[in-house]
């Protein structure tokens, strides 16, 4: 049998190489910066720093579960074993050259975490998890290069800001305000956890990615960076694919000499 | 397009105080809602009510816990091919008597044959009928169809100054019969059609007559679509009755009153499945084909098959998109917002006449060429590059459609109604619009939502699952079709690549000519052949309705 290569996306441009290399879940995304264990707890604000995970049931060792060779074949996560609530973690990721798109958030979590839920929007992506393995994942997605400060906002209500302009600053618009700039530290400050109950500390999360290296790390096509239109490859797959599937529904096998 | 040729420009100027090109702006210093004329009117309207009333209202500083709406700036909309600018507000239906109208004017119609009832007063009952019998039935309709009596001797009976907009109409395609007709009561289809359309629409309608009732708009708004027919069955039953002095309960009359009542009946909407629980005439009962014909703007401008396209979405985003998904299907007020982006800041506008120009060039003009891959991938691709690109090239468009479904609609409504044009056939034109999300969710690498981006990645499987012997099935879908059932922002579009294809070849018609003939009638409440200038004047509150109850309240 010839050795199975994943192609994780078609496209001959930058910015599908980028998606390749964040859907590769082989890929170690660069970590920027650190943000407390405690700071991530507040700011998703579904416990207090400290305070134990809640249950929804006892632990699977306690619980005696039924006789399933499924269950045997799947390896619970901590969370599932602990038997901890399911709690989410939501980001808006800016149109204006962010890391990551909604699509792109989610199939790279598809591809790197077990145990999310994870929907698509077209600003906003709701990942859910056990909380415990919640907050290992969410560490992930704040610390490194796929979190820009500024233009992907963590927002679990009143979640829109995707598509407008950015202020003078450079930010995403954010109707309940939770971030800031601060000018002395040229940094982002959240003053409010993500559905925007204040916090009891401001939480700084870092400065806002440089305009130039967004553009080299973005996973958005744009016409004012790289347009969509230069990758006939990625267009030419897409039409063929709205091809098999019009033909043939979901078993291109059906379309003959393809 | 050229710069200076693109049609939202100057509605993003009048937006938004910044360039349209500008990426950068300042929020939070508006004010909030004070910012909005029409806010401050419904915050100073609800304290009066509160007060009298004395359980709480309207109050925006409630919103999101004291952060109110407003934020940022809350723009002004133009209705797309006018000139009129107005707030958001004032394109919900419940604050626009024009969107109401349309859609009563709409549930208020039921087409009813003539011919098999004239068949059985001839051969069953011995009467005879003449066009002299016609004209005097028809006035004795337009005395009982508001809701009067005509054969019982002592019966209450509705005031005229109520029902002022019920009557009946009837159309032929026989000039000669058509001729005979009693001028108050005809639709001329001569008059009111283009030479070319009318000699279609009198081919295929042939010597047959058919009446148009329209049951009073006080009726559709206190009744169910399901009322409308059985009105007209009884006020048509009781005329023809008087009018042919029939025996009233001979199991002859029986006969009769099928053929007259029933047989011949064409509803607007058909019944729907017992999931969704609503009646015949209601709007998601009622095909796409049927809504692009009831727009009459191919009347107007025969030779522009693009505005034609444009004024029927505006009518289908209305009922479809605000009245049915947004109220019926899910309550509240939010898909207004949503569904305003296809009629509203010229930016479908721009995108289709694109789409228009580009196989005008290309293709040698509309209905030129046969749908193929090659044509589909073409100009589906192209018309959706573009559109992307513009929200791209001008943050204020992009800020303007500010939800990507709202992006994902007008992109694919402007590559499905090219594909329309350029093909001269519906189902390639939808076979375009689902190429067009394809492509818009891996430029964007971001589309609608859930439910949205799911309708969209099956629809290329199920756009030629099926042939019909007449190779257009995708007329008579609608918004209850399995995969349209709950999602907001695509049946608008959809009877746009209806009306395209359709304009794009020249048809008078898109699929079923009795339809767009009921409709060519200038004594409708509601303005058929302009619906965008006509819900504008419904927002600036110049729009006056059918239906008011000034005559039975207290003086206000």
């Amino acid at each position: 049998m010839v050795d199975y290569k994943p192609q994780y996306y078609p496209g001959g441009s930058n910015i599908a190489a980028n998606r390749r290399k964040y859907i590769d879940p082989n890929y170690q995304l660069r970590k920027l910066r650190t943000i407390s264990d405690d700071d991530l707890v507040r700011l998703m604000g579904h416990r207090v720093p400290g305070e134990a995970y809640k249950s929804v049931h006892p632990p699977l060792e306690e619980l005696g579960e039924p006789a399933c060779p499924i269950r045997e074949l799947v390896e619970p996560t901590p969370g599932a074993k602990a038997g901890d609530r399911i709690r989410y973690i939501q980001f808006t990721d800016s149109v204006y050259f962010a890391p990551l798109t909604p699509y792109m958030r989610a199939w790279m979590g598809h591809m790197r975490y077990r145990g999310v839920d994870i929907g698509v929007l077209s600003g906003r992506v709701p990942l859910e998890a056990r909380e415990r393995d919640l907050e290992k994942v969410a560490k992930e997605l704040v610390e490194t290069e796929i979190f820009d400060p500024a233009r992907v906002g963590i927002r679990g209500a009143t979640v829109h800001g995707h598509a407008l302009r950015l202020d003078e600053n450079g930010l995403m618009f954010d109707a309940l305000r939770r971030f800031q700039f601060d000018k002395n530290k040229g940094e982002v400050v959240y003053v409010k956890d993500q559905v925007g109950v204040p916090l009891d500390r401001p939480i700084y999360v870092g400065k806002p990615i440089p305009e130039d290296e967004l553009r080299r790390i973005t996973s958005q096509f744009r016409v004012d960076g790289e347009p969509f239109r230069n990758d006939v490859e990625l267009i030419q797959f897409v039409q063929r694919i709205h091809m098999l599937r019009t033909e043939a529904g979901f078993d291109p096998n059906k379309v003959k000499d393809i | 397009m050229s710069e200076e040729k693109k049609m939202f420009l100057e509605a993003l100027r009048r937006k938004f105080k910044e360039s349209p090109e500008e990426k950068q702006t300042k929020f939070y210093i508006y004010d909030g809602w004070k910012q909005s004329k029409r806010k401050r009117e419904f915050v100073e309207a609800a304290q009066k009510i509160a007060k009298e009333r004395t359980v709480p209202f309207y109050n925006p500083d409630l919103h999101l816990g004291g952060i109110p709406l407003g934020q940022r700036v809350l723009m002004p909309y133009r209705l797309s091919g006018t000139d009129i600018y107005c707030e958001g507000d004032d394109l919900h239906f419940i604050n626009n008597a024009a969107m109401q109208q349309m859609w009563h004017d709409i549930r208020r119609t039921v087409i009813v044959g003539l011919d098999a009832a004239h068949t059985v007063l001839q051969k069953r009952l011995g009467k005879e009928v003449t066009p002299e019998t016609v004209n005097h039935y028809l006035e004795v309709l337009n005395h009982a169809l508001p809701g009067a009596a005509v054969v019982q001797e002592h019966m209450v009976e509705t005031h005229p100054g109520l029902v002022s907009d019920s009557y009946v109409k009837v159309f032929t395609g026989d000039d000669e019969l058509a001729d005979e007709i009693d001028d108050r009561f005809l639709i001329d289809i001569n008059k009111e059609f283009p030479a070319e359309h009318a000699a279609q629409l009198k081919a295929a309608i042939g010597k047959r007559i058919y009446q148009v009732c329209r049951m009073p708009t006080l009726v559709a708004m206190t009744c169910d679509g399901g009322t409308m027919s059985r009105w007209a069955a009884m006020q048509i039953s009781m005329s023809m009755i008087n009018a042919y002095k029939l025996m009233a309960g001979e199991a002859a009359v029986g006969e009769f009153a099928f053929a007259a009542k029933h047989a011949e009946v064409i509803e607007m909407g058909t019944l729907m499945p017992w999931r969704r629980a609503r009646g015949p005439n209601e709007p998601g009962g009622i095909p796409l084909g049927y809504m692009a014909d009831i727009c009459q703007a191919s009347r107007v401008k025969p030779d522009d098959p693009v505005w034609v396209a444009l004024e029927s979405i505006s009518m289908a985003a209305v009922l479809y998109d605000q009245f049915w998904f947004g109220s019926y299907m899910s309550g509240g007020v939010g898909f207004t917002q949503y569904a305003t982006c296809t009629y509203t800041d010229n930016i479908l506008d721009d995108f289709c006449y694109y789409g228009a120009e580009y196989v005008k060039k290309k293709y040698g003009g509309f209905a030129k060429v046969k749908p193929s891959w090659d044509v589909i991938n073409d100009v589906a691709t192209e018309v959706t590059l573009y559109g992307l690109e513009q929200y791209e090239r001008y943050p204020a468009l992009m800020e303007t459609h500010f939800g990507g479904s709202q992006r994902a609609a007008v992109v694919a409504a402007g590559a499905g109604v090219s594909v329309s044009l350029v093909t001269g056939h519906s189902t390639a034109g939808i076979n375009g619009w689902y190429l067009s999300q394809l492509l818009h969710k891996e430029e964007m690498g971001r589309l609608g939502f859930y439910g949205y981006d799911c309708q969209d990645q099956c629809g290329s499987a199920n756009s030629f699952s099926w042939r019909s012997d007449e190779g257009l099935p995708f007329n008579l879908r609608g918004v209850n079709y399995p995969n349209y059932a709950l999602n907001v922002g695509h049946q608008s579009a959809y009877c746009g690549i209806v009306s395209a294809a359709h304009g794009g070849r020249g048809d008078a018609w898109t699929t079923n000519p009795l339809i767009k003939v009921a409709f060519a009638d200038k004594d409708l409440k509601f303005d058929f052949t302009h619906p965008r200038l006509c819900f504008g004047k419904g927002a600036l509150r110049e729009f006056m309705p059918a239906g008011e109850r000034d005559l039975i309240i207290p003086s206000h």
